[in-house]
């Protein structure tokens, strides 16, 4: 999707030598921690094999602390791995974890849905001035068309209430929010249009279930999509069972999705999934005031209800 | 020889009531002998609370034209709050269905208490001539009957490799 807002515009967005400043102090942070045995490992990301790139990592000992980076190309949502694809660390004792500002959120999202603990975290919270978009050149530096989406309008570019922020903001130009125009331009479309337009993208969809596994909220045993009989979501890649799966996806992450737009990241076949969750981010936000923060927050809107809540659709 | 006849358009509706009061308000319409159209299927759930939004999906997926999902008035849950928490998921997954593009005109709820037998006909005859009007709905049955990936081979690359199949 990023394709198309690109402009040939190679003029760095920011100053990231804002970055090695804040690879610094986690570095730091981490050493510290380890060598006091305060965590049992901090979870963080490491430099990538190719120049520019960057990738997941458990470190669990004080020498390999100094492995442990920040750049732009750290994008991946390190929330995951504390409910899902490497649950096991949990078990090791408390976990120092790297958060920018929408990892964050998630965190505070799985803290309230007692997922995780707070005081069994340490969270390391680093100033982030964006990160790339998926498929973009991570050898150059980040600019206006290498930016992910998400970043365009980030309002939580440091994470507040963190443990210790590593690094500090650089100076940030204004960016068009795409994902709110796009937004826009789908709501003032005839639900014909609209139809048309999720039937196109939905219909591409392969079903290899990323945007699934890459959702930290998403940590249910036993997913509704892979359950039969009763068979609830086909499970074979057909547009019909497309759709239906999108809708349950969006549905079950309505006023929990925490905005990291990991799910649109990872989508082998681009599908603007995070303009489903930003639309239910904006429509509870609306009906119930509720909005994804820095803070757990004690119930969902979906969780809770009150006397007063809007039945004007209901005869 | 077979001679196609054509019928008249007769809307499916699919009616998800909750056990304690629309279902028993349904069946005072039918003690009471009041009639209504015969379209409505009814489906019983113990509560609204127990309505998946991905039932309705389903209906919708499996050849409903129309869905009513009915149940307590707030306040008279048989669990107390069923409805209540059904009310605001009900008004999150509207909202999510009409962005993808769903008429929100062939889905309706209602509250319906046991008392109010004449209400549940009102309700099951405006949704069913309001269906009537509309037609049939297209889209799901189209996306059902679709059986493969309809992305276009649009690419340059994509379109090289497949010339040199």
């Amino acid at each position: 999707m990023n394709k198309s807002a690109q402009k040939l515009d190679v003029t760095p967005l920011v100053d990231e030598s804002y970055c090695a400043a804040a690879t610094q102090a986690i570095r730091c942070e981490a050493t510290r921690l380890l060598t006091e045995g305060t965590v049992a490992a901090v979870i963080g990301y490491q430099a990538g094999r190719r120049k520019g790139t960057a990738m997941p990592t458990i470190v669990s000992s004080p020498e390999k602390a100094a492995e442990l980076i920040f750049s732009s190309a750290c994008v991946n949502n390190l929330a995951l791995y504390l409910t899902k694809a490497k649950k096991e660390v949990r078990g090791k004792g408390r976990l120092a974890i790297v958060a920018k500002g929408c990892d964050m959120r998630a965190l505070a999202g799985l803290i309230a849905e007692s997922q995780v603990k707070r005081d069994e975290l340490v969270i390391i919270g680093v100033a982030c001035a964006g990160v790339y978009a998926s498929g973009a050149d991570r050898a150059a530096p980040l600019t206006n068309a290498t930016i992910a989406r998400k970043c365009r309008e980030c309002v939580v570019h440091l994470p507040e209430g963190a443990d210790l922020l590593a690094g500090s903001l650089p100076q940030q130009p204004m960016l068009t929010p795409l994902e709110s125009q796009e937004l826009a331009r789908l709501e003032a479309l005839t639900p014909a249009g609209r139809w048309a337009f999720w039937k196109e993208h939905f219909s591409r969809c392969v079903r290899c279930m990323a945007c699934r596994q890459v959702c930290p909220f998403c940590y249910c045993e036993q997913c509704l999509c892979d359950r039969n009989r009763p068979q609830a979501l086909e499970s074979t890649p057909r547009p019909a069972g497309n759709m239906a799966w999108h809708i349950v996806r969006a549905m079950h992450l309505a006023g929990r999705c925490a905005g990291c737009a990991e799910c649109e990241r990872v989508c082998p076949m681009d599908i603007p999934l995070n303009l489903l969750n930003r639309k239910m981010a904006k429509e509870l936000k609306e009906l119930y005031g509720y909005e994804a923060g820095l803070q757990p927050q004690e119930k969902g809107p979906l969780a809770e209800y009150k006397d007063t809540d809007d039945q004007s659709f209901i005869k | 020889m077979h001679h196609s006849k054509k019928h008249a358009f007769e809307p499916k509706i699919v009616a998800f009531v909750c056990t304690w009061c629309t279902y028993a308000g349904a069946d005072l319409a039918g003690t009471s002998r009041l009639q209504y159209p015969a379209n409505v299927r009814v489906l019983k759930f113990p509560c609204t609370g127990r309505i998946d939004p991905v039932f309705i999906l389903r209906a919708f997926q499996k050849g409903a034209d129309g869905v009513l999902v009915s149940g307590c008035h707030p306040g008279d849950c048989h669990y107390m709050a069923g409805n209540l928490h059904a009310r605001r998921r009900f008004a999150a997954f509207r909202t999510l269905i009409e962005f993808v593009g769903v008429d929100l005109d062939r889905l309706e709820f209602s509250w319906v208490s046991a008392a109010e037998g004449g209400k549940w006909v009102e309700v099951v005859t405006e949704l069913t001539n309001r269906i009537l009007t509309m037609g049939p709905l297209e889209e799901f049955k189209a996306l059902e009957a679709e059986e493969c990936w309809s992305g276009k081979l649009d690419t340059p690359e994509l379109q090289e490799a497949y010339n040199n199949i």
